[in-house]
């Protein structure tokens, strides 16, 4: 890593695909019944992604590989950031209900049906990544711990929260207003259930189940954000002691039922 | 991952992301440097301390545990000076710490672009799903619980 410290080149093309990013800043759209909500992060992924040997070509290589030992490190300071804005909230969240709390075992379904399909795609230990939880930022970061981001597993969970950063605004915006239409769940349970990913998300979740349902908004505001900050706070806690150990043994155990060998022979 | 990364590097690899986004919350959100300045120093302190409990004291538990509870338990109400917690972090934009780290990441994918072209479809595919199930399945236990409990 001491020489991804040390590249200056690196640090100062980061400030200013910073710099233009924050210049240009949020853009939103309306998309139908949701809203589509452009943020400065994904422009400068974009531009980073143009830096490299296959583009402009400002970045070798070697560059590369020294940026990515670098990315778990730079979330910590989200981490801290996403701390801070539970622990106000800390007490309101406790008395929120069992409800609240419940409803974040949801979050686990997810690698009972993600692994199974990621390996029948044909996808290895990529699969453990991608399809362990939602994929945001605490998940990244403890992928990002355990395993690098440079592995297998790294890519997969990288894979799912850039799509989530590109699509996920859109798409919980829109599966929000399509639950809704149905009239399945209740306008409260899809609320607590907006809390599952970012706060970009549950904004639009939770933005389209308001337009859905003026009369009820203000407690569907207020479940969403109370389920977003618990799983901000409880996220990284589950992935680890949960879903985590649980879809390496899915993995393993489907790894062997599809190539009938087991993983570590292969 | 971890053993290898000296306390050192972390702290000042931490320090330089910390001046990118001070100039970007500064940029972005109008959040002057210096009344973000000790935002910014607590958080760094959050890290720091995150790491060295995860280098020298509990090496197994990921440092990413240890940097958000420290972050709760000083923004507790009941903490002595979470009002003052509060007032400084809030001056950094949430949004800005995550516009360097996407820069970062941005620029560590374009040597996984030919990795992500052979299988990104398939990460598109298991993303949708992992998005859908997740959130039905959230709604599905709240909606059981809120019915259970008498409140719908």
């Amino acid at each position: 890593m001491s020489d991804a410290v040390k590249n200056v080149k690196l640090h100062l093309v980061v400030l200013g695909l910073v710099v233009v990013s924050e210049l240009i800043g949020i853009v939103a759209f309306k998309v139908g019944p949701g809203k589509l909500v452009l943020l400065p992060m994904l422009y400068a992924m974009f531009m980073g992604i143009f830096t490299g040997p296959k583009f402009t070509k400002i970045f070798k290589e070697k560059e590369m590989i020294q940026a990515s030992t670098l990315v778990g490190l730079t979330l910590l300071l989200l981490m801290a950031r996403y701390g801070t804005l539970v622990g106000p909230k800390f007490y309101e969240i406790l008395k929120a209900g069992p409800a609240l709390v419940l409803q974040e075992f949801g979050n686990i379904a997810t690698l009972f049906i993600g692994i199974p399909i990621a390996i029948y795609l044909g996808l290895k230990r990529e699969a453990v990544g991608a399809a362990h939880s939602i994929a945001r930022e605490p998940n990244v970061a403890l992928i990002g711990d355990i395993y690098g981001l440079d592995s297998a597993e790294g890519r997969g969970v990288m894979g799912v929260y850039i799509c989530g950063t590109v699509f996920g605004t859109i798409f919980f915006g829109l599966l929000a207003s399509f639950l809704a239409a149905f009239n399945i769940f209740h306008p409260y349970a899809l609320a607590m259930a907006s809390g599952v990913g970012s706060a970009s998300m549950m904004t639009a979740s939770i933005g389209s189940l308001s337009a859905c349902y003026p009369e009820m908004a203000e407690n569907i505001q207020a479940f969403g954000v109370a389920s977003n900050t618990l799983s901000g706070l409880d996220g990284v806690y589950m992935s680890l002691i949960l879903a985590l150990p649980i879809s390496n043994k899915l993995y393993a155990y489907l790894y062997k039922l599809k190539y009938k060998t087991s993983e570590v022979e292969a | 991952m971890t053993a290898n990364r000296s306390l050192i590097e972390s702290c000042i690899v931490l320090i330089i992301v910390s001046v990118i986004t001070l100039i970007g919350n500064a940029v972005g959100f109008n959040n002057g440097i210096i009344e973000s300045l000790p935002g910014m120093g607590i958080l760094l302190l959050l890290c720091i301390a995150g790491v060295a409990t995860n280098m020298f004291v509990f090496k197994k538990i990921p440092s990413v545990l240890f940097v958000i509870t420290y972050g709760v338990i000083i923004t507790l109400p009941t903490f002595p000076f979470a009002p003052a917690v509060n007032a400084y972090v809030s001056k950094v934009s949430f949004l800005a710490l995550t516009t360097p780290i996407l820069a970062y990441a941005g620029i560590a994918i374009g040597k996984d672009l030919a990795t992500f072209k052979q299988s990104g479809w398939r990460i598109v595919v298991v993303s949708i799903f992992v998005m859908i199930s997740t959130y039905v399945a959230s709604a599905a236990i709240a909606q059981g619980v809120l019915k259970y409990m008498g409140d719908i």
